[in-house]
């Protein structure tokens, strides 16, 4: 465990450090994957199923909000329908137009569901998207997640009547937009489908936000198993043909999933809970304070800088006497390497010198076995090695006669 | 010197400020009523919108049923059915939008006073440092 939740810390830093660039490759990586997905499923406008225009449109994606990917696939769908027909185009915009004007406009945030919903349903593996909406969104993801399943039942029946639309001249106007509101509104499927979906998300939300012990595993369990009971309910009432073991396996690997989202989103350690009660003059509190699991991450830490003078002569290379040190120390690492053998071993990696002044940096690699008194303070073992960390000395030594690089070798103690 | 305390409580307004703080001012810039007015106009427009959509598309599909019986039925019974199923879809929309806007308007107040009591706060920290 405690392995585990220093990948997670370490996972975390890199994701500060780097939030500039994982962010928009992300982006791109989602548009790129839902529309390559868009045009493999439907396909029948050939000016859009061309990677370098997939490729435009994923770059565009990445570095502008979410919501532009969400008008994207909706324009790529779109295209596709009117590429088979416009009719079918028309009752397209139609369910977008109702989607967007009567819930998009509250929370747009929850469009990246409906655009991860039919992407994942898509793959076959769609039980994911109402657990894990349920442990990160509000109690409106319901409807985030009924709009999903409404846009991939929408495709699929696009889909589906797509061989007989093609049959059909173009004065069968009408005859087309009825097939095609016939396959949607008609689709048990899709009503048994956002019927579960919405319930189990909706379970989830609700156990999730208890103040019970592990209330997150509890919401994850419930909600794959009001899953599976709402699908086998919906197939027995409308007898869809779902298939059972499709939905069982899936909902595991839902709640795999939902437990790694756990692991990285709400990691608590229940054993450590501490109820406390107190009062003011208005109130008593009941509060139960539950610890986050935390493990702290090694971090390099700089020991000490130095600015000290030499002035040695000899070998020595001479500067002007007028040379300054600049104050920031560049860093030197230094390994606590307690198993290299014996002695002392020095070794200056950088030696900085600007116009007037310069700044000598010594690094120094120090063999700890004679020495045990200087080894650095570092997670709770000094001059050990340990898990990830470096101890790093900085020396900032302005020489006036002399270059650093050699300077006496007694400086070890000064610089520790 | 660097404060601390001071640097932590920047950071986060600054944070607030850029991502829940932008919306939340434009909420707390309106008074309640005026912000849930406009909010049910909007509304309003938009359930108007949605119904004539679904209401063509009812007619495309229906269109022939409805020119069979265009000169037998009560066209008059017909509209005011067809009004009374608007007047129902605007008035439940504006319900809900009326609902949805008074939380969101008290949670973007509650954040707000919150993020003003951090700027006493931090101006509080500013003094005491002088």
């Amino acid at each position: 465990m405690t392995a585990l939740l220093e990948v997670k810390e370490k996972l975390r830093q890199i994701y500060g450090k780097y939030e500039v660039f994982i962010l928009p490759v992300a982006k791109f990586l989602l548009a790129f994957i839902t529309l390559n997905a868009l045009n493999g499923r439907m396909g029948y406008m050939t000016q859009l199923d061309d990677m370098v225009i997939v490729l435009i449109v994923a770059l565009t994606c990445s570095f502008l909000p979410m919501g532009i990917l969400v008008v994207f696939a909706t324009i790529f769908s779109l295209a596709h329908m009117y590429a088979l027909s416009m009719e079918v185009a028309l009752v397209g915009l139609c369910v977008y137009l109702v989607m967007y004007l009567l819930y998009f406009r509250f929370s747009p945030k929850d469009a990246l569901v409906v655009v991860l919903t039919p992407l994942l349903c898509g793959m076959r593996i769609p039980y994911v998207v109402p657990i894990a909406a349920g442990l990160l969104c509000g109690p409106s993801c319901v409807v985030s997640v009924s709009c999903g399943v409404v846009v991939y039942y929408m495709i699929e029946v696009v889909v589906g009547i797509s061989s007989n639309i093609k049959t059909m001249g173009d004065d069968a106007i009408l005859e087309k937009i009825r097939m095609a509101l016939e396959g949607i509104i008609g689709n048990k499927a899709m009503i048994v489908v956002i019927a579960a979906f919405a319930v189990t998300a909706l379970v989830v939300y609700l156990i999730r936000r208890m103040s019970v012990d592990y209330a997150w595993t509890i919401a994850i369990l419930a909600g794959a198993v009001t899953d599976v009971a709402a699908l086998l309910v919906g197939d027995l009432l409308y007898d869809v043909n779902f298939s059972v073991g499709g939905a069982l396996l899936g909902n595991l690997l839902a709640v795999a999933v939902a437990m790694a989202i756990q692991f990285l989103r709400f990691c608590v350690d229940y054993k450590r809970t501490e109820k406390v009660q107190f009062e003011d003059d208005e109130y008593y509190y009941y509060v139960k304070a539950v610890p986050k699991m935390t493990v702290a991450v090694p971090a390099r830490t700089v020991k000490r800088i130095n600015s000290q003078q030499h002035r040695t002569g000899g070998e020595a290379e001479r500067r002007p006497a007028s040379g300054s040190a600049r104050n920031a120390g560049a860093t030197g690492r230094r390994p606590a390497s307690a198993e290299s053998s014996g002695g002392e071993e020095r070794r200056r990696e950088t030696a900085e010198r600007t116009g007037a002044g310069r700044r000598s940096v010594t690094t120094e690699r120090t063999n700890y076995g004679r020495k045990g008194a200087q080894r650095a303070p570092y997670g709770g073992q000094r001059g050990g090695r340990t898990a990830s960390g470096k101890s790093v000395t900085i020396g900032s030594a302005r020489d006036t006669g002399t270059d650093a690089g050699d300077s006496d070798t007694d400086q070890a103690d000064e610089w520790l | 010197m660097l404060n601390e305390e001071r640097v932590i409580l920047m950071t986060r307004m600054v944070s607030y400020e850029k991502n829940e703080g932008r919306k939340n001012r434009k909420i707390g810039s309106y008074f309640r009523s005026d912000y849930i007015a406009v909010q049910i106009l909007k509304s309003v427009i938009c359930s108007t919108i949605v119904f004539v959509v679904i209401f063509g598309l009812y007619l495309l599909y229906n269109v022939d049923e409805l020119m069979q019986d265009l000169y037998t039925i009560d066209l008059f019974a017909y509209a005011k059915t067809v009004l009374t199923y608007y007047g129902v879809t605007v008035v439940g929309y504006g319900v809900i939008t009326y609902a949805a806007c008074s939380w969101r308007y008290a949670r973007a107040k509650r954040s707000l006073k919150n993020y003003y009591n951090n700027l006493k706060k931090l101006n509080s920290l500013y003094s005491e440092s002088k």
